[in-house]
């Protein structure tokens, strides 16, 4: 699915900030975000732990209130969650005591998202097959392992057929090879549905290999250091020339050096 | 809709990945080896009390006879005293008649204590102006407490009963409080992300999350409730198995006073498993290992 030319997402001057109350200071996790991303795109934040990539995922999902400037979707205003964005949780919050089909179906139970019956029943079928676990509805999260947990996780998302899909490190706490499977999962599931996604990591491969653009996020106070471009084709995760690639090897190497910095500002503590 | 219909294909060679597997030797011992093991220990030992008492020189005032232990269990459970008898010698209308106040007392700490915990837990206000006596009375012995009832209401079941209801009530207080409290911010962000409000939220996410922890509160009351119940009859009464204890006890009939004590055993045993099989049935993702 090609990317159009109309915005989805739009920052402007955002600002997000926390009140630490026991030093009586404020966080600054974001200062003057300016982002525009296209409908159809994926987008990759990368920067050092505590930059505020997931405050930038949160102020889009409507979870936290902004300190300054405006996120607008489709050129509204963001107050509160919305049907037309859906995330996936670095620890799937799946509610454990609910079927892997009960967890799909959760979104509908929460909004009227003005399905029928048979239309849900469909979608959950759909997003099961999406993220292959296809036999697995009856099946409980603790049953399940830790990749197999966030497919369920990413069907979730999927069944309110969201614009938008928010990724909060989504594979961090998988193993690596499991990992590769689902990045190649991810990047499939994202070409044939053909939905926006904002997705966050901290593997400089990961976002590579996904990303149509790259946003480098600084330490404290959170600002764009540099959007990099990624214009290899797709599907770019079964495609071996491109991780021997010279590109993919520059690519790599101008990222870390961006990150670097950062991140050992980060070790160096506050 | 039609258009999403049409894209999607069913795949029915897809193969079953969880596979059933018929009942094994192994499978029949795993389920079953729990019970024989406990129940040939239970055999030995008191095939060795007896063989101890009979052949060791010991004075069955202070270790009776197991087996006149059970004579006594079997026909203090059996009998009734006369309608009308001032005392019973009756293990059975003891037992009754603590057990049904441990009952109705268990029954107010949880109208009290689950309420009371879950309104703690999901409101600050609520929660700060009632925790300081929570927690000064949970951590109050309550057996300083019993003096002051029995002044208060006399020697009767509803002193006993109060008495059994300040016992266990702060422990399902302060699970389900807890419970609430440590509901796992993550599983609340995604209810709220795919569009919970706030009614939805305690409903969907944090009264199920909350439960194993209230039925473990009531886990805890049954023990702290049981305490109640014997040092409510100890001090003050003239029945229940407490009184029954002390009064065999008095009377030297150490065989009933064991008798007693293996009845206590019993009952808190068979509460305690009745609430972990309940856990195990509403919360088995909680995978609690337990001793």
């Amino acid at each position: 699915m090609p990317i159009s030319n109309e915005n989805i997402i739009v920052a402007e001057d955002l600002t997000i900030s926390y009140d630490l109350h026991r030093e009586r200071k404020k966080l600054i996790a974001l200062q003057d975000i300016n982002l525009e991303i296209k409908k159809g795109e994926f987008v990759v934040l990368v920067g050092p732990s505590g930059c505020g990539k997931t405050s930038f995922i949160n102020a889009v999902s409507g979870l936290i209130p902004k300190s300054g400037g405006s996120v607008k979707v489709r050129g509204d205003e963001v107050t509160a969650p919305g049907p037309d964005r859906a995330m996936v949780f670095q620890d799937y919050a799946l509610l454990p005591w609910r079927t892997v089909e009960s967890n799909i179906r959760l979104p509908y139970e929460l909004q009227d998202l003005g399905l029928s019956e048979e239309e849900k029943k469909l979608r959950v079928k759909k997003s099961l097959e999406l993220v292959d676990l296809t036999g697995f509805e009856k099946t409980f999260p603790y049953e399940l392992s830790g990749g197999m947990k966030q497919r369920v996780g990413i069907a979730r998302a999927l069944a309110t057929n969201p614009d938008i899909l928010l990724a909060d490190e989504p594979f961090a706490a998988i193993d690596a090879m499991t990992r590769e499977a689902m990045q190649a999962e991810m990047e499939r599931i994202v070409m044939e549905t053909g939905q926006t996604c904002v997705f966050i990591t901290h593997s400089i491969d990961e976002a590579i290999l996904l990303g149509d653009r790259v946003v480098v996020i600084s330490y404290r106070p959170g600002k764009i250091k540099e959007i990099v471009d990624i214009d290899f084709e797709r599907p770019r995760m079964n495609n071996s020339e491109v991780k021997i690639s010279k590109k993919y090897a520059e690519l790599r190497d101008h990222i870390w050096n961006l990150v670097k910095d950062e991140a050992m500002q980060t070790t160096r503590g506050e | 809709m039609a258009r999403a219909t049409e894209q999607i294909q069913y795949e029915t060679d897809d193969p079953n990945r969880i596979q059933d597997v018929g009942w094994t030797f192994r499978e029949v011992w795993r389920r079953i080896r729990g019970f024989v093991v406990t129940s040939i220990n239970l055999i030995i030992f008191f095939i060795l009390w007896e063989l101890l008492t009979t052949y060791g020189n010991i004075n069955s005032l202070f270790l009776p006879k197991a087996s006149a232990m059970f004579q006594e269990l079997w026909v203090g459970m059996t009998t009734r005293a006369p309608e009308g008898a001032v005392f019973s010698g009756s293990i059975l209308d003891h037992f009754l008649h603590s057990f049904k106040n441990l009952m109705t007392g268990l029954f107010i700490a949880m109208a009290l204590g689950i309420p009371g915990g879950l309104l703690m837990g999901g409101n600050k206000y609520v929660e700060s102006i009632l925790s300081p006596y929570v927690w000064a009375l949970a951590s109050l012995p309550r057996i300083a407490l019993v003096p002051l009832f029995i002044l208060f209401l006399g020697f009767t079941t509803t002193m006993q009963v109060t008495i059994i209801v300040i016992s266990a009530v702060f422990p399902i207080v302060i699970n389900a409080w807890a419970g609430v409290k440590t509901t796992e911010k993550s599983l609340i962000a995604a209810a709220k992300v795919f569009g919970a409000n706030r009614v939805q939220l305690y409903y969907k996410v944090v009264l199920p999350y909350t439960l194993p922890f209230i039925i473990s509160g009531i886990q805890q009351g049954i023990g702290r409730g049981l305490i109640g119940v014997v040092i409510a009859e100890l001090f003050g009464g003239s029945n229940g198995l407490g009184y029954l204890i002390q009064r065999s006890a008095d009377t030297f009939n150490t065989a009933m006073t064991f008798a007693v004590l293996l009845l206590l055993i019993v009952m808190s045993l068979s509460l305690i498993n009745f609430t972990r099989w309940l856990e195990a049935k509403v919360a088995p993702w909680r995978n609690v290992n337990h001793l």
